[in-house]
């Protein structure tokens, strides 16, 4: 009866409920996938104290708040999508049209190597709506703490070590030289559950020394007007739309002046 | 610096790249630069203080302040830049944002002690009275 305890069951059932909404990446699959996904950066501020604290201070940066209160940075590229909105690889027919070559974190789901692997139970839940399999049919996954078939749960948390020291050089630069970051992320760090800041992808170019600006832009641009024209006209969506816009901007600009 | 403002000003991104230093472009968002220039309303600049600089000067600073209205929103930004002669152009070498300006030294004037106004007073007797 105890050893049961300790597992979780689980088996993708394809049924592509969690192929919606915004989508964390590696900096090299949010590169790769620039003709793809609108993207940005994506700040969450996580307390001292929370379990995942050390963890993604490792992963991310820390910082100091006016209060003397330390918090660790969650940063990470996503594909920055409303909740609503399907995946742009997402076929009709609810399947992946780039399954051979998707992103880290999609073959790492449900796991999360954000959190420490110990911290993984609750990645197990389907949420509502989700069609995943967890029932004695499925297969174990995890057990005793631990993640069964670990290969892709190792590859993305090695791919978030990797990028680690050029996520905190991105970071503790604008943490010191952008005060309305600085000030953003105090408010963030105010909310209860996580609150986030998100910031023009494009902060972290000059930090990656195998792409330069004009050829990043180039890709993304279309992808941004796309978006920006689809999230047009609704209140609810103002928030992203916004954003498309003004990273296009910049985009149509700087292609313009060259 | 006036220059740079200016740029800024008239949407001159490519000028704000040239006159960075390679010690800083790493810290350049060009993009997001051309995207605050396209929706800025620029207020004024305000230098607050100069060292350097000169004809014979190799380096020099500037401090200043520059105002702007961003998407709805009031912006500030006060910042210490330090500038350096590279090939006769000048170009920014760094800086820092809400410099700290030098500490405040505070000396104690003991109650016998003449005043520091110069009245040839004891303090007690005169402006510590």
């Amino acid at each position: 009866m105890l050893r049961r305890l300790m597992e979780r069951r689980f088996h993708c059932t394809v049924c592509g409920k969690c192929c919606y909404g915004k989508l964390p990446l590696t900096l090299n699959d949010a590169i790769a996938n620039a003709g793809r996904f609108p993207l940005a950066m994506f700040w969450t501020a996580v307390r001292q104290g929370a379990k995942s604290f050390e963890i993604t201070a490792r992963l991310g940066a820390t910082a100091t708040l006016l209060n003397r209160k330390k918090i660790a940075l969650q940063i990470t590229p996503v594909a920055y999508l409303p909740p609503l909105f399907p995946c742009p690889a997402l076929s009709p027919d609810g399947r992946c049209a780039i399954h051979a070559d998707r992103p880290l974190r999609c073959r790492a789901m449900p796991f999360y190597p954000f959190r420490e692997e110990s911290d993984q139970v609750d990645m197990l839940v389907p949420r509502k709506g989700w069609d995943c399999d967890t029932s004695a049919n499925a297969p174990v996954v995890y057990r005793d703490r631990k993640v069964v078939h670990r290969g892709d749960f190792d590859r993305e948390r090695q791919g978030l070590i990797d990028q680690a020291s050029i996520v905190r050089a991105y970071a503790d630069s604008l943490m010191a030289n952008a005060p309305n970051v600085a000030m953003a992320v105090e408010k963030a760090a105010r909310k209860r559950h996580g609150g986030h800041v998100v910031l023009n992808f494009t902060g972290i170019l000059p930090k990656l020394s195998n792409i330069d600006a004009p050829s990043f832009a180039r890709k993304q641009l279309p992808v941004l007007s796309g978006y920006a024209d689809r999230t047009a006209g609704t209140s609810e969506l103002k928030e992203f739309h916004e954003y498309y816009g003004n990273c296009a901007t910049g985009m149509k600009r700087l292609l313009e002046r060259r | 610096m006036r220059s740079r403002y200016s740029a800024f000003v008239l949407g001159n991104i490519g000028y704000l790249a040239d006159t960075l230093g390679p010690e800083i472009i790493g810290e350049f968002d060009q993009i997001e630069a051309e995207s605050i220039a396209n929706d800025a309303k620029w207020q004024g600049l305000e230098i607050r203080a100069i060292t350097g600089g000169g004809v014979d000067d190799e380096t020099g600073s500037v401090e200043f302040i520059s105002r702007f209205r961003l998407r709805g929103e009031q912006r500030v930004h006060h910042e210490l830049s330090n500038f350096r002669r590279q090939q006769g152009r000048w170009v920014c070498s760094g800086g820092r944002v809400n410099p700290k300006g030098p500490p405040r030294q505070v000396g104690k004037v003991g109650r016998n002690e003449a005043c520091p106004c110069g009245s040839g007073r004891k303090y007690k007797k005169c402006c510590g009275a």
